[in-house]
């Protein structure tokens, strides 16, 4: 009897450190958005900054001239869409396509399985696709989908997430924001808004995400470079989301009185800022400003409402630029293997003529 | 196996070791609030503990439904999702107001309760696979409900709900939301130690075979069980979405039933079954909340922040490792 509880007991610890493990790790991917209202019919396109470094033709790459208008196209989004720049990612691909009146265009969803990205693609390949534009879930792993397309010489355009491949090699160019440009844009917002004072609280992203990574550099390094009397108190993760930055912020608002900025790496988690500073009784925008990155219409709205001071955008509307470059690619130009595209920002004197064209 | 045996792995009440095992979870707690005594600064202020209060609710009353289950030797991995489709919900029916929509929000819920109890009940499906197919279609249909959006929620009786208080204004101001979730507790320990029904439940979790024998309406019990464990999240997800002031199904309550687990089996109910201890699993969301409190406010980075959760709830475990195997 007692030897069988252990054994029992021992069975229990081992199902809590599996339930522990998962826990902790978090094996959530909420992508660079979490979630919000879409809308917002009005668009505004990518616009490439000006091009330098490598490039990449149709002779290096390998294949045939081709018009896209008679061309089967193929678009692999790697997410869920259940935030909204990856439903306006998907949306402008689609609208873009029907515009320019390819032949068909073929869509997929890996939700957010790296294994259904791959498949996907091949499926795609094998429908008779002839260009690719993939979001990729992950900047490895590919490998396996981007060499049956390069067999097949049917070019591969990514966006929003850099391979670690080769370019104009295992795919032909990549499409996407700098984002340690993006954290440092934040940081120069912010310290035109608090004139160069104050304690800053940071919502970090997901830990382990590229883009949590990129955009902490850049405003920290912004900060230390151009901000002295700007001091970062603390840094902790929201994992993207509205609920983590809400409570997070309640924390640290009550050991730490003196914050009177909070820098949020999505709008999400801006927004759970903004009702904690409610909660605890401060006005947001005001007693403590904040600042975030992505462009969503309910960020810039608050803008507008004067209950939030800044917003750098991450657009997401790829389409235009995307077909832009396959076609010049196709018809046997040069294109840039690294094409970075310019974001816009929102602050109080433009937020109101500009919310919308927040996504 | 002698009783001898049993008397010398067994610790007496008196001993030192005899306490911790009784109460590692309530030391637990303790301990980490004298560290925040001496070294937080601002944290024994009552703000503080409102907040901390606030912010355990969803954990604990979802922690509540999934200490009944465990008793039945079950588990339900589909809470998270519950409250999801709770918050994806509200938004559809708030014009008729709080009450209607949350009514709604969690008769929703006690559905996606009665396919659990269903599979696990008459079909014999193991608890584990009958929710986790929940879990991931539940949240699958709370977004598309949502028309995977997320709704701004301005009513101000849901509002009232997430931030507001009684005595408001007032320095003892008690949040709505935890006393709701004060009298869920109440509920829920009346259930389990007073009713015929919580009796039943404990004897299905320790052999369900002798239950069934006994003459129990043992489907019925279970049946009952993850309908009342899905309601809790429901409430869960309602009081959620009112805390945030917007519904969110695409986030919220994700990852919600490892917390909830956590907090049951650290406040001393065997995943084993039989046992359902209502106090030690509100401790357990308690020292959840305060381990992340406590990490947070001296902004240690996630990464050493994740180890020290998992040190700190193990050795709640461990602690009280020698109590289960005793019992």
């Amino acid at each position: 009897m007692n030897t069988n509880r252990k054994v029992q007991s021992v069975t229990g610890a081992v199902a809590i450190f599996a339930a522990l493990g998962l826990a902790l790790t978090g094996c959530t991917n909420t992508g660079t958005s979490g979630s919000g209202s879409t809308g917002g019919s009005t668009d505004t396109a990518q616009t490439a900054q000006a091009a330098s470094g490598p490039t990449c033709d149709l002779a290096t790459y390998g294949g045939e001239k081709l018009d896209l208008k008679n061309a089967v196209v193929g678009f692999s989004q790697s997410e869920k869409e259940d935030n909204p720049f990856r439903i306006a990612e998907t949306q402008s691909i689609k609208d873009e396509a029907a515009k320019i009146g390819v032949k068909k265009l073929i869509t997929t969803n890996a939700q957010s399985t790296l294994s259904k990205q791959i498949s996907d693609i091949q499926d795609m390949i094998s429908q008779g696709a002839q260009a690719l534009i993939v979001a990729p879930l992950n900047s490895d792993g590919l490998e396996p989908a981007l060499s049956a397309a390069k067999a097949k010489k049917i070019p591969v355009i990514t966006i929003d997430r850099k391979l670690s491949s080769g370019a104009c090699d295992t795919y032909v160019s990549f499409l996407g924001s700098n984002f340690v440009e993006q954290g440092k844009r934040a940081a120069d917002q912010l310290i035109k808004g608090t004139s160069g004072k104050g304690n800053i609280a940071i919502l970090l992203g997901s830990s382990g995400n590229g883009v949590t990574t990129d955009r902490t550099k850049g405003f920290v390094d912004e900060i230390a470079a151009k901000g002295p009397d700007l001091k970062i108190v603390a840094q902790q993760t929201g994992d993207f989301a509205r609920d983590k930055g809400q409570s997070v912020t309640e924390q640290l608002l009550q050991s730490n009185p003196d914050i009177s900025v909070i820098y949020a790496e999505n709008d999400e988690m801006g927004l759970g800022a903004q009702a904690a500073i409610i909660a605890a009784g401060k006005t947001p925008g005001k007693d403590i400003q904040i600042y975030s990155i992505d462009g969503t219409k309910n960020a810039v709205e608050q803008i507008v409402a004067g209950a939030y001071n800044g917003v750098i955008e991450s657009n997401p509307r790829f389409g235009p630029l995307a077909f832009k470059t396959l076609q010049s690619f196709e018809s046997g130009d040069k294109v840039g293997q690294d094409i970075i595209i310019e974001d816009s920002e929102y602050d109080p004197s433009n937020a109101k003529d500009k919310v919308d064209s927040a996504f | 196996m002698s009783q001898a045996t049993v008397t010398i792995t067994l610790p007496r009440r008196g001993t030192a070791l005899g306490i911790m095992q009784r109460y590692g979870v309530y030391i637990a707690i303790a301990a980490l609030l004298i560290y925040n005594l001496i070294f937080t600064p601002n944290f024994f202020e009552l703000d503080n503990f409102r907040t901390q209060f606030v912010q355990v609710v969803p954990v604990m009353i979802v922690a509540l439904g999934m200490a009944l289950v465990i008793g039945t030797e079950g588990i339900d991995l589909s809470v998270g999702a519950v409250m999801a489709l709770a918050a994806a919900v509200i938004p559809l029916y708030i014009g008729y107001g709080l009450i209607p929509a949350a009514i709604l929000a969690i008769v929703v819920g006690a559905v996606v309760g009665v396919i659990n109890g269903s599979m696990v009940a008459f079909i014999g499906v193991q608890p584990i696979v009958a929710t986790l197919s929940l879990m991931v279609a539940g949240r699958g249909i709370a977004l598309l409900i949502a028309n995977e959006q997320l709704r701004s929620v301005t009513d101000p009786g849901v509002l009232s709900l997430g931030r507001g208080s009684l005595f408001e204004g007032e320095a003892f101001r008690i949040p709505y939301a935890v006393i709701v979730a004060a009298v869920l507790v109440v509920i829920v320990a009346l259930l389990v130690n007073r009713t015929t029904f919580g009796k039943q439940l404990i004897a299905i979790g320790g052999s369900r075979r002798a239950a069934e024998l006994a003459g129990l309406p043992v489907k019925r019990i279970l049946l009952l069980t993850y309908v009342l464990c899905a309601a809790l999240a429901a409430i869960a997800g309602i009081i959620g979405t009112a805390r945030l002031g917007a519904s969110v199904p695409s986030t919220l309550g994700n990852l919600i039933e490892l917390s909830a687990i956590t907090a049951v089996v650290v406040g001393g109910t065997p995943l084993t079954g039989g046992q359902v201890k209502v106090g030690g699993t509100v401790a357990g969301a308690l020292l959840l909340q305060f381990i992340t409190a406590t990490l947070v406010k001296h902004d240690v980075p996630d990464a050493y922040s994740q180890i020290t959760q998992a040190v700190i709830i193990l050795l709640a475990v461990y602690i009280q490792r020698g109590r289960a195997a005793v019992r």
